[in-house]
């Protein structure tokens, strides 16, 4: 296998069967940075085909060049033998039964999802007109066909939630009945019950005989999934296999071995309580109360969309509550801003760090230093070696960037590297709670296991941490306790670390059953 | 990126400088480079006022009747008196600082878009300003500028000149050095992460309008001191030229991008290309047309570099 796996899988496969997709030789270069180089790739009629890799590895680079929405600097690509590396344009691949669903979603906010579903191949009257009134029942006809019961045909997709976004825009490429599907990080958004959902219906296309390409940074979903995998490291490709355990990927991956998935709980939290909340209705909540104590990594799991949003964006000032009291330190405070939030010791780091946390065309240095300019000025001045002291060090102690010059722009660092960067910015506060919200979305395993470490050793110096993933097992794994959220109340807690993710899951739908 | 940029506009300004001297000996003489500074100059004062809301995704379409209503007040406060020229202009600036105030409250608080906000705060100006003079230019009333503002350009060296490096390097500080200029860029680049960082979206923006009002009215000021006296309809062409000079000086359309020594070199390049196209004797018509190309060939060439990048 490892013989077979140095050699291009283009070579290795010509002439045994007409492939779907075959890439070879593609280079792919953003500005100075070389996203594709060399980069071959080839996969089957009638399998599933996983590509894995890190951030800033080339998956999202070769996806776009596979379904013709950028032109390789060089190398040619085929599909189904047809070479199509001169096309720049999706809706001719499309024509040629290559459909793809992007990471970034690419459904039209202010159109329904009925007229989402339906945007290419709309039903027509007589005069070639859209049928407005046919859209509702054809899309609600295609909905049901996906056993999608939970959207309703005629809401505005900016109303729904990102998971439901994600399904809409999966049942558009699923329901085009494609010869070849391509899926970048299709579940990031999804919860369990919709990944088991996508996973039944790529499973449909491929006994179906088309072939179905998908990347995942979760491990556990390749391996349940995936017939093959393909590993690529900066811009190209390492390996492709039929199994692969996680270790050897994430070795195959980094280039380096890796040590347990989830660092041991050794720290134990201190008595005094750091934040509590008492009666908190806000948004979806009605009603929480949690006791967080200093040192303590308190989880916060459940369900997607239980509230867990409105937890942490309230407690940050940058939603209003409706009633309730926040305490902390024991004393009551009035958290009506985000500046008052900071001022109190609170940090909050974002899901979405491109929409919500970074300043992606200004430099490294701009975008760690944004939270605490006011610490480091003098008459309105920045002090600009304070601020290169404080910023340098805490990028030696993130290692950000390996070294490189903090005044490049945050756009050219990986996923992972850009998600230290908002953590960075939060640790030059020195809050003494921090919010992290869904915080390893969309980042590669070495960096994961870098923040997993960070988030023990923040707790260890005292900290109090409140934390949520859409991951359960990172909760199940990194909290001392976890509280989870049902209907906008606490529902169950659970002494950690819980361990076995599957008994948060059941507290999350046990009343269900009960009701 | 946006340094690039900075170049690229003063490379325009050399170049269009040296067509012009070739092509007509006296072109790039002191005595001619003079004029097109001072020219400039009231270019680069409503510029740097439209610089500072556009590098946060804002516009200011207030700008002419607020330049108009501020020479206005300058010359009926003063009555071309010098005891009274302080006051006048205190007068002045604090037309442009409320009315830029109004626009930033509208657009931050509000939410109205800046388009409307700005476009309406300018009809209400006119409105203003011709209803207090009634509607006369007011070379029929008789007032003019006090003597001492006059004297700003006599001299080899134009105080206006001055006054234009005095904004320059406030601007720069103001944008470069200073947290307030740190916050500019964050809130233009990604308002929704620089108010989860804690900055204050709707101060910053406020304040930004307010600064623009300010130097519109500032650039009506020097306008009636170079011209002496006001007219209805003075502020008129320079809301094509503070947007023309902002978006060739490199500054980004879309906010978080830009530098004023850039919006100073496209100040420049659109004073000498108005000139070269008078030097060449192209009726004003053509000269309308050439002046349009050109800023539509700049943003093409801006844009075609974002997609490379």
């Amino acid at each position: 296998m490892t013989e077979t796996s140095s050699m291009a899988p283009a070579q290795q496969e010509s002439g045994s069967q007409t492939l779907a997709v075959r890439a070879s030789g593609v280079d792919r270069a953003f500005g100075g940075v070389q996203a594709l180089r060399d980069a071959s790739f080839a996969a089957r009629p009638g399998e599933i085909h996983a590509l894995a890799g890190e951030n800033g590895a080339g998956k999202s680079t070769l996806i776009k060049v596979l379904c013709g929405l950028i032109k390789a600097d060089r190398g040619t690509v085929e599909i189904f033998g047809t070479e199509v590396s001169r096309v720049v344009e999706p809706a001719a691949r499309r024509r040629m039964g290559v459909a793809t669903a992007f990471q970034e979603l690419s459904l039209l906010p202010d159109l329904t999802v009925a007229e989402n579903l339906l945007l290419e191949n709309p039903p027509r009257g007589r005069l070639g007109l859209v049928k407005r009134r046919g859209l509702g029942p054809a899309a609600e006809e295609i909905l049901g066909r996906y056993g999608v019961d939970d959207i309703d045909p005629r809401a505005t997709a900016a109303d729904l939630s990102v998971a439901q976004r994600q399904v809409v825009e999966l049942v558009r490429v699923l329901a085009g009945e494609p010869r070849v599907v391509i899926l970048d990080e299709p579940t990031a958004a999804l919860a369990d019950r919709q990944v088991e959902w996508l996973a039944g219906h790529m499973r449909q296309l491929r006994d179906a005989g088309s072939c179905v390409i998908f990347t995942s940074h979760r491990w556990r979903e390749i391996e349940a999934l995936a017939d093959r995998v393909t590993v690529f490291r900066n811009g190209t490709h390492v390996a492709t296999r039929d199994t692969l355990s996680e270790a050897e990927a994430v070795t195959l991956m980094s280039g380096r071995s890796f040590a347990g998935a989830y660092p041991e709980l050794t720290t134990v939290p201190q008595r005094e309580s750091a934040l509590r909340v008492k009666g908190l209705h806000s948004g979806r909540l009605h009603g929480v109360d949690l006791d967080l104590r200093r040192g303590e990594i308190l989880g916060v799991g459940g369900l997607a969309g239980q509230g867990q949003r409105d937890l942490f964006l309230t407690l940050f000032g940058a939603q209003k509550a409706r009633q309730g009291t926040i305490t902390l330190d024991g004393k009551a405070v009035a958290i009506r801003s985000t500046k008052d939030a900071i001022r109190a010791g609170i940090a909050y780091v974002p899901e979405d760090r491109k929409a919500e946390g970074l300043f992606l065309p200004l430099s490294i240095r701009d975008n760690i230093a944004a939270a605490t300019l006011s610490r480091r000025n003098t008459a309105g001045f920045v002090r600009r070696g304070a601020e290169r002291t404080a910023v340098g060090s805490i990028v030696d102690q993130l290692s950000i960037g390996k070294g490189r010059s903090t005044n490049r722009a945050v756009d050219t660092l990986s996923g992972g590297n850009q998600q230290k960067v908002v953590m960075a910015r939060w640790l030059l506060t020195d809050a003494r709670i921090l919010l992290l919200f869904d915080v390893t979305r969309g980042v590669d395993a070495a960096t994961k296991h870098d923040i997993y470490e960070l988030v023990g050793k923040l707790a260890a110096q005292g900290r109090a941490i409140l934390y949520y993933s859409s991951e359960t097992e990172e909760i199940a794994h990194l909290c001392h306790r976890v509280l989870v959220l049902r209907e906008g109340r606490v529902a169950a807690e659970l002494a950690g670390p819980v361990g076995d993710a599957e008994r948060i899951v059941a507290a999350s739908i046990k009343e269900n059953h009960d009701a | 990126m946006s340094t690039r940029r900075v170049l690229y506009a003063l490379g325009g300004t050399v170049a269009v400088l040296l067509v012009g001297a070739i092509l007509h000996p006296g072109f790039a003489s002191w005595s001619s480079l003079r004029v097109m500074l001072v020219v400039a100059s009231f270019t680069g004062f409503v510029a740097a006022g439209q610089m500072l809301v556009v590098l946060v995704g804002g516009i200011d379409l207030s700008i002419p009747w607020v330049l108009n209503g501020a020479a206005i007040v300058l010359t009926t406060s003063s009555l071309g008196q010098t005891s009274r020229a302080p006051l006048a202009i205190v007068l002045a600036l604090g037309v442009g600082a409320l009315v830029g105030l109004g626009n930033g409250l509208g657009v931050a608080w509000l939410g109205v878009p800046a388009v409307v906000m700005t476009l309406g705060m300018n009809g209400v100006m006119q409105g203003l300003t011709l209803g207090l003079s009634k509607g006369l230019t007011c070379a029929s009333c008789g007032s003019y500028a006090p003597e001492p503002l006059r004297g700003l350009f006599d001299g080899a060296l134009p105080a206006q000149l001055f006054l234009w490096a005095g904004v320059g390097l406030f601007m720069t500080v103001l944008l470069t050095l200073t947290t307030f200029g740190r916050r500019v860029y964050a809130v233009g680049v990604n308002p929704r992460a620089a108010f989860l960082s804690g900055v204050g979206v709707r101060g910053v923006t406020v304040a930004l309008y307010t600064l623009s009002g300010v130097f519109a009215a500032l650039a009506g000021i020097a306008l009636v001191a170079y011209g002496g006296q006001p007219s209805l309809g003075l502020g008129d062409p320079y809301l094509f030229e503070s947007i023309a000079a902002v978006v060739v000086g490199g500054v980004s359309i879309l906010g978080g991008r830009g530098h004023y020594l850039g919006v100073i070199a496209g100040s420049l390049t659109l004073v000498a290309v108005t000139t070269f196209l008078q030097a060449q004797r192209v009726p004003e018509y053509g000269r309308l047309m050439i002046y349009g190309l050109v800023i539509l060939a700049i943003l093409f060439a801006y844009g075609r570099e974002k997609a490379h990048d």
